[in-house]
């Protein structure tokens, strides 16, 4: 199937691109014959494919990304009410965040929502792409159905439809009522419940890590179980001894990305509660503290010390996130 | 022979109850998960009146006024808004699978110096919250003259900014036995010819994760495209929606919730039609 | 400070894949927006609303651009919600709309920050004050030079739904002379005649209109003539205590109805949906209410101002128009300032979308064309007009987040999650550091 001549190759000989690129690392050729010694002969091109392959991202990084990244963290030790230039005040919104107490309270509220709801909808992700992956009948139809609540994003009719199901003269008390069970809470406008009520909204939209969660399934070659089941491998121990170790880039990846997501979950807390963090703070969700913040007291500087703040508890939990994944992360080109 | 055929025979009828139970269960689940579709479709029926007096799925009368009245509001046909969240959905995907595939093969597959610490770079960047970020994002896009134009939601997918996809990518493109790419190197492939010719074709259902998700996220993406857009005619379909809704005066949310469910239609088609491609790895072209 | 763009090397036939999404948008771009390369007067105007409001002012401006052909005017719009996260933006940006609708809680926000002209140069030989209503515009004042021109008025009151009150049996006293005990006790006596079906009331504590009446009838104000807080322990201490005796003898609902139907906005409140039989509003708002509860509701003064020493209630500014600072035509934009409140043709269309008229002529000339609720309101706030003390003055930066700040600390007072004088202590805690 290959040729010996790639017109691609030839196509990046000429362009050339890349090598000037200022912000690229200096060529890494020996550091690249250092750990993949055994390749007989790399070419020119072969060498300096990296560059053809990343250009487009090093210049939305240096070009889009860094730039305003790089004015947060300006912003973050200036007061800044988004009219005036800011004003340098060094590390004095960080001093200020000890003595804040809503800033502790978002902190508490994040957490628990993060600690709870990741891991549920994961569960139930993974849980539910084995099952539609086992050649089930009308399978495009159950992941068509499961993805529908993840469709309706941040659409406004959202908030409606979950005070409708969840609040006080709501659906689910209706239902409720009909097993006997009568004076109950408003579920999203309880203090108590409000945020068990989000953490059911974001686990209700799991068909994101779901359909991810399938797509890794359909990688896995269906030989394997073959092989397995020939060794009478039983059910579970085809999912433990295949699909998990299989499947778990995806799992690392889907458990990476939703914990950094649902540290910044903004728009359900804000669509719910109409952007207050209510009912008496119990959904003030960190990133709508920080919007409160920037948008509403106009303390920009102070927003932009909160987010880095979240970023660096963020980047720690990633890190021991990657840490830990040698351990049970299995990748196919090891 | 005749045991395993026993077995065979035994272990059918045994999975035959628990598939049907399995489908009962699937098929309550996705009750659940239909009902606030079957909402919205009943809410987009109802008088404005009716959506808040009547709030289950019943109400006295129905009306398709709602569509009608919708589509036409504020003197600009929804149809507009809906070619123009098009426009900007297509830049998008064509970015996201171009520009992130190819990043995400040389993070998976190439080395280089500082791959490390360039990759935590790039997951560093979606960890900063939007609301900080947008200002001085629009002052840059602003600087550009950008503004008012889809470049500012478009360019950015072209040069793999959305780390998420990137990362995905790397992900299925590690999961790839890297004997495929040994073999194809021994043909006489590089690595052009192994990210055309064996990666991508290999990476269908990633490919398609991608263009799924780039379609409804940017469908949704509701902030930037406030930021970035102010006129009128430019306007995207959630900031269209979102100028009928204004808590200080009433709101026609008739009109609302219809144009919502015409909205979610090519959200909803684009799913079902790239769903197909979801299934389509390496375990369903063969691959020995 | 920011991020220059440099220019990138870009070579190679394969750039190609990425330039066509480019260059298409690129193309689009052609048509959105324009610059003066016509030799015609750009101007950008903004305002929040919804539909109606948009379609009505999209028709103003045509019918201007119509009489001024060189004039070009450009709006973007949206909701409430939005409107404020854009204009912070679009203004930290250096792109100041020319025409802003601005409100009365962020005149001093953004007029203190240099973004927002001094119109005083233009009054009254661009935009001529003569029939506009004196006091409302001494609303749009601040250190001497003038912000902001109202665009109509409209005062807080009781909505009231005569029908459900009736159907509880429970009598309405007198408006000129009740108390707020009246009012409570009559609204606790509604929900108690139809068994909690009805609520006599809807929470007042969300939003500040209510507070302020109560402040200036206790001789006090949100904030005193110099934008320092202006509430003392004391009325503080009254306002909560009112709150607390309306929730525990269920004059309105439970705290977590209260917040489910508050931060449903105005189309969920308990009167939208026939489930309260009154509740405070401004009085532009009494045609949504009664749209949405397709009920014949009325209009009530507050109560408590027959025993106040000075009234509470006053005229205050529906919404403002404000100029940019950074203007570039800021006479052009002056003039279509003096169109929008001054022109009888754009009052005819703008009826009472933005308040009752500034324009005092123009408010009688059309109250005949008015909806009927509209009309209500144009025929009680003529009534009441007056009884009224004059407009407070315009209230200081941070005013936007004090009524933040009233929403939690009375939704904490309504889930028992504090005491009233631990509320009244944060109140003004708060309060101070917000707007210091």
């Amino acid at each position: 199937m290959p040729e010996t001549h790639d017109p691609p190759t030839t196509l990046l000989a000429d362009g050339g691109e890349g090598h000037g690129d200022p912000p690229a690392a200096p060529p890494g050729e020996r550091h690249g014959r250092a750990r993949r010694g055994s390749r007989p002969r790399r070419s020119f091109s072969e060498r300096y494919a990296h560059y053809f392959f990343l250009a487009p991202w090093f210049a939305g990084l240096f070009l889009i990304t860094l730039g305003p990244l790089l004015a947060s963290v300006y912003l973050s030790f200036t007061k800044y009410n988004l009219i005036n230039a800011p004003e340098w005040t060094g590390l004095e919104n960080y001093r200020r965040m000890f003595g804040d107490a809503r800033f502790y309270h978002a902190l508490k509220v994040t957490f628990i929502y993060v600690g709870v709801s990741v891991p549920l909808q994961l569960a139930l992700a993974l849980a539910l792409a084995v099952v539609l992956d086992r050649g089930i009948r009308g399978l495009a139809l159950y992941r068509s159905v499961y993805y529908l609540p993840s469709l309706l994003g941040a659409s406004v009719a959202v908030a409606v439809l979950w005070r409708q199901m969840f609040g006080t003269d709501g659906l689910v008390n209706g239902l409720l009522g009909h097993v006997g069970l009568h004076d109950l809470p408003g579920w999203v406008s309880d203090p108590r419940f409000a945020l068990g009520s989000l953490i059911v909204l974001n686990v209700w939209t799991f068909g994101a890590p779901m359909v991810i969660f399938l797509a890794g399934l359909r990688q896995i070659p269906r030989t394997y179980y073959e092989a397995a089941a020939l060794d009478g491998a039983g059910r579970i121990r085809r999912f433990t001894r295949i699909t998990l170790p299989l499947l778990s880039p995806i799992v690392f990846f889907n458990l990476v990305l939703q914990l950094i997501h649902a540290f910044q979950s903004f728009t359900q807390a804000f669509i719910v509660s109409g952007g207050e963090g209510g009912p008496a703070d119990s959904t003030l969700f960190y990133t709508l503290y920080i919007y409160q913040k920037g948008f509403g007291s106009f303390d920009m500087g102070y927003a932009a010390a909160l987010a880095w703040v979240l970023v660096l508890i963020v980047a720690a939990l990633t890190a021991i996130n990657f840490f830990a994944s040698k351990f049970w992360v299995f990748y196919g080109d090891e | 022979m005749a045991t395993s055929s026993v077995t065979a025979r035994r272990s059918r009828s045994r999975s035959r109850r628990p598939r049907v139970l399995a489908h009962a269960g699937l098929i309550l689940f996705g009750i659940v998960m239909l009902y606030p579709l079957i909402w919205m479709l009943a809410g987009s029926f109802k008088h404005t009146s009716d959506i808040f007096s009547h709030p289950g799925l019943f109400a006295k009368s129905y009306t398709t006024k709602n569509y009608a009245d919708g589509w036409t509001a504020n003197g600009t046909s929804f149809g507009r808004y809906i070619v123009n969240s098009l426009i900007v959905v297509t830049g998008a995907i064509a970015g996201n699978l171009l520009a992130c595939s190819a990043a995400a093969y040389a993070f998976a597959r190439l080395e280089f110096r500082g791959k490390k610490m360039w990759f935590a770079l790039m997951l560093g960047t979606i960890m900063l919250p939007i609301h900080v970020v947008i200002v001085p994002q629009y002052i840059l896009f602003s600087k550009l003259g950008w503004l008012n134009t889809y470049l500012p939601l478009i360019v950015p997918k072209l040069l793999a900014t959305d780390a998420f996809f990137v990362f995905l990518m790397v992900q299925f493109i590690r999961s790839l036995p890297r004997d495929l790419d040994e073999a194809a190197r021994i043909d006489g492939c590089g690595h052009f010819g192994i990210f055309f010719r064996i990666i991508l074709p290999l990476s269908k259902p990633a490919l398609a994760t991608t263009a799924i998700f780039t379609f409804i996220w940017t469908w949704n993406d509701f902030f930037h495209q406030l930021v970035f857009l102010t006129d009128p005619k430019m306007y995207t379909v959630p900031v269209a929606l979102r100028t009928f809704v204004d808590a200080t005066s009433q709101t026609p949310w008739g009109p609302v919730f219809a144009m919502s469910i015409v909205s979610l239609a090519p959200v909803f088609g684009f799913f079902l039609a790239g769903q197909r491609y979801l299934v389509r790895g390496i375990a369903t072209t063969g691959f020995k | 400070m920011f991020h220059k763009p440099r220019g990138v090397r870009r070579g190679g036939r394969r750039l190609r894949v990425f330039a066509v999404p480019l260059a298409l948008a690129l193309a689009l771009s052609a048509c959105g927006g324009g610059s003066g390369s016509d030799g015609k007067i750009h101007l950008t105007m903004t305002w929040w609303g919804s539909d109606t409001r948009h379609a009505t002012t999209k028709k103003l401006i045509a019918l201007y651009e119509k009489s001024h052909p060189n004039i070009v005017i450009s709006p973007t719009y949206t909701g409430w919600d939005d409107y404020w996260d854009r204009l912070a933006t679009t203004v930290a940006g250096g792109n100041t709309p020319d025409i802003i609708q601005q409100d009365f809680r962020y005149v001093h926000e953004y007029a203190d920050r240099g973004a927002l002209a001094d119109l005083k140069r233009f009054i009254p030989s661009v935009i001529n004050d003569s029939e506009l209503d004196k006091s409302a515009m001494s609303t749009g004042r601040l250190d001497g030079r003038t912000y902001a021109i109202p665009t109509g008025v409209n005062a807080f009151a009781l909505v009231v739904n005569p029908t459900l009150v009736k159907q509880a049996g429970v009598p309405l006293p007198d408006d000129k002379t009740w108390s707020w005990d009246d009012f409570v006790n009559t609204a606790a006596k509604i929900t108690q005649a139809t068994k909690g079906a009805v609520h006599g009331t809807e929470d007042m504590g969300y939003y500040d209109g209510g507070l302020q009446v109560f402040a200036r009838q206790h001789g006090e104000d949100l904030f005193t003539p110099d934008g320092k807080p202006g509430m003392s322990v004391q009325t503080l201490t009254e306002w909560f205590n009112l709150i607390v005796k309306m929730r525990d003898t269920k004059a309105e609902p439970s705290a977590s109805v209260t917040h489910e139907t508050w931060s449903g906005g105005i189309d969920q409140s308990l009167l939208a949906t026939n489930k309260g039989a009154s509740s405070f509003w401004w009085t532009n708002q009494l045609s949504a209410l009664s749209a949405d509860s397709k009920a014949s509701l009325e209009l009530r003064r507050m109560p408590g101002e027959s025993q106040a020493a000075k009234p509470g209630t006053f005229l205050k500014p529906a919404m403002f128009w404000s100029l940019s600072a950074r203007s570039k035509h800021p006479e052009e934009a002056a003039q279509f300032v003096n169109f929008l409140i001054n022109d009888p043709e754009a009052a005819r269309l703008q009826l009472s979308d933005r308040g009752l008229p500034i324009n005092t002529r123009l408010r009688d000339q059309i109250t005949g064309q008015l909806s009927p609720a509209d009309k209500k309101s144009a025929t009680f706030v003529k009534e009441i007009t007056p009884e009224l003390a004059p407009p407070p003055a315009l209230p200081p930066k941070g005013a936007g987040d004090v009524e933040k700040i009233l929403s939690r600390i009375n939704e904490e007072v309504l889930f028992n999650r504090v005491s009233v004088p631990k509320a009244v202590q944060e109140y003004i805690d708060q309060v101070k550091s917000a707007t210091s």
